[in-house]
C-alpha cells in the first residue's frame, strides 16, 4: 500500500490547521472502512491521512425536540441506543443492516455521508426525515440541508477542507410512520437498492409523505412522483401498488457488478410499495 | 513516518515502532509474530483478520495501527490460558467440529467472543448476526453456529465454576 502519513489531532481547530498544511493530497479520515479500500484499489493516493477519531466534540447525540447526532458516533452506539430507536427508527434499521459488526464497531454516519456513495444506508432514512447536515471548516460553520448535500458518486457539496461535524434531525409529529429496506445479494453487501419512507397520517389520510430510493441513481434520491400520490390520500392497496410502479418509473439505475438495471428497477417498486405498508402500520 | 505506539497486548503492556501507513494486522502478524490472526480480503469484509480492539471484534486489515495506542488489543493467541489451556470457545469449536481448514477460524472465534461477552445467551439469530462478518468457505457454517451454541455452556459453566 502507498505510503501515507497518519496525523491524530485531538481537537477541530488541529485538524483544519494539518489539513491546511498538508495540503490537497492530505484527507480526513473516519473509521477508514471505505477509505483504507479505496487507498488499497488506489482509487485515491492520499499523502497523509487526518484522523478524527480522538476529537471528542463530533461524538454523542443530544435531544431536545431535535436530534443532533454527531459525525464520529460509532454505528455501535446508534443501534443499541434506546432513544434514536424511538425516535428515527429508519436510521437504525439502516444502521442494523449496514456492513458487519466489525466495521459498525468503526465506522460513523459522518463517514458514511461524506464518502457519498449512491448506495449509502444511512442516506435514504436521513432524506425522508429532512435531516440537516452540519459542515465545518477553517472558515466556519455552515449547515447543508441533506437534499443538496450529495452532488454525485463521492461527490459532496463540502469543500475540501470541510468535514461533518454534526446531522441534526427534526423532531418527528404524533402519526408518523416510517420504514427503511435494504436490498442485497446477501447479508453484509452493499446495497442494490434501499428506500426509507416516511408518512405522517391523520387518521388513513396521508399528511406529509416522504420517499427516498438510493443505489437507483447517481445519488440517493428523494421520489416525488411516489410523494405527490399519496399526500392527502387514503392509503389503499391500489394506491400502494400504482406508487411502486411510479418509484420504478422514477429511479434511475443502471447495470453493475451487483446487479442489473431491470432488476434494480423493478425492486425498487416492490420496495417502496413493502415500506409505505410497514410505515403505515407502525404510525405512533 | 515513523512512531512509537503503546498498547495492551493479550495482557501484556508493549510497544512498537511503527510506519504511519501500517494496519494493525501488518503490525500483529510482522513485528509481533502473531500469525493467528489472517490476512483473507483485506478489505473488512471475510473476517479473518478479526481481534477484539477495547473488547470489540473490528477487522485489523483496516484499523491503521496508530489508533491502537493506549487499547487494548487481543488476538487469538490471547484466548489460550496458562498451561496452554483451551479457551471455552476454543474448546467449543474443537467439540462441536466448527473447524475444517481453520483458516477462518481465529477470526470467527474472536467475533463469538465479542457476541459472547456482550450477549451471553444468544439465540440462532444473534448468533448469525454476531459472526455476519466472519465468512467461512468449507463449513457451510451449520456446525460453527452449534459450537457457539455449545461455546455458551462453556463460558457460563467456567464463570460458575469461578463464583464457586
Amino acid at each position: 500500500m502507498k505510503k501515507f502519513d497518519y496525523y491524530q489531532p485531538d481537537n477541530l481547530g488541529q485538524a483544519f490547521k494539518l489539513k491546511e498544511k498538508s495540503g490537497e493530497n492530505a484527507k480526513y479520515i473516519a473509521g477508514g472502512t471505505d477509505l483504507i479500500i479505496r487507498i488499497k484499489q488506489k482509487a485515491v493516493q492520499p499523502d497523509a491521512l487526518i484522523s478524527l477519531r480522538r476529537i471528542d466534540s463530533l461524538k454523542g447525540f443530544e435531544e431536545n425536540g431535535n436530534i443532533s447526532i454527531g459525525s464520529m458516533t460509532l454505528f455501535r452506539d446508534m443501534e443499541r441506543n434506546e432513544l434514536l430507536k424511538k425516535a428515527c427508527p429508519a436510521l437504525v434499521e439502516a444502521v442494523r443492516v449496514l456492513a458487519n459488526p466489525q466495521v459498525r464497531n468503526v465506522a460513523t454516519p459522518g463517514g458514511n455521508i461524506s464518502n457519498a456513495a449512491p448506495s449509502a444506508d444511512c442516506a435514504p432514512p436521513l432524506l425522508v426525515m429532512d435531516a440537516t447536515v452540519t459542515v465545518a471548516g477553517p472558515g466556519g460553520e455552515r449547515d447543508i440541508p441533506i437534499e443538496d448535500f450529495f452532488l454525485g458518486p463521492g461527490k459532496t457539496r463540502m469543500d475540501p477542507t470541510e468535514i461533518v461535524t454534526r446531522i441534526m434531525i427534526p423532531k418527528t409529529p404524533a402519526g408518523t410512520g416510517m420504514a427503511f429496506l435494504k436490498m442485497g445479494r446477501v447479508t453484509q453487501d452493499i446495497a442494490l437498492a434501499n428506500v426509507a419512507v416516511l408518512l405522517v397520517m391523520e387518521g388513513e389520510t396521508c399528511r406529509k409523505c416522504r420517499v427516498a430510493a438510493g443505489a437507483v441513481a447517481p445519488v440517493p434520491l428523494r421520489l416525488h412522483t411516489v410523494e405527490t400520490l399519496l399526500e392527502g390520500r387514503n392509503i389503499k392497496k391500489d394506491l400502494t401498488e400504482e406508487a411502486g410502479r411510479r418509484a420504478s418509473a422514477e429511479v434511475q439505475p443502471i447495470t453493475d457488478v451487483r446487479s442489473t438495471e431491470e432488476y434494480r428497477r423493478q425492486v425498487s417498486g416492490t420496495l417502496v410499495k413493502r415500506a409505505i405498508e410497514a410505515a403505515v402500520k407502525r404510525v405512533s | 513516518m515513523k512512531k512509537e505506539i503503546h498498547f495492551r497486548l493479550n495482557g501484556y503492556e508493549v510497544a512498537a515502532e511503527v510506519e504511519s501507513h501500517k494496519m494493525l494486522l501488518n503490525v500483529l502478524r510482522e513485528q509481533f509474530h502473531l500469525t493467528g490472526t489472517k490476512e483473507g480480503c483485506g478489505q473488512g469484509e471475510c473476517g479473518a483478520c478479526t481481534v477484539l480492539v477495547d473488547g470489540l471484534n473490528v477487522d485489523s486489515c483496516l484499523y491503521p495501527a496508530f489508533e491502537v495506542e493506549g487499547k487494548s488489543v487481543t488476538t487469538i493467541e490471547g484466548l489460550v490460558g496458562e498451561g496452554n489451556v483451551l479457551h471455552p470457545i476454543q474448546k467449543a469449536f474443537v467439540e462441536g467440529g466448527g473447524i475444517q481448514c481453520g483458516f477462518c477460524t481465529p477470526g470467527m472465534i474472536m467475533s463469538a467472543k465479542a457476541l459472547l461477552d456482550e450477549t451471553p445467551d444468544p439465540d440462532e439469530a444473534e448468533i448469525k448476526r454476531g459472526i455476519s462478518g466472519n465468512l467461512c468457505r468449507c463449513t457451510g457454517y451449520v456446525q460453527i453456529i452449534e459450537s457457539i451454541e455449545k461455546a455458551k455452556e462453556f463460558v457460563q459453566a467456567e464463570s460458575a465454576d469461578e463464583t464457586d
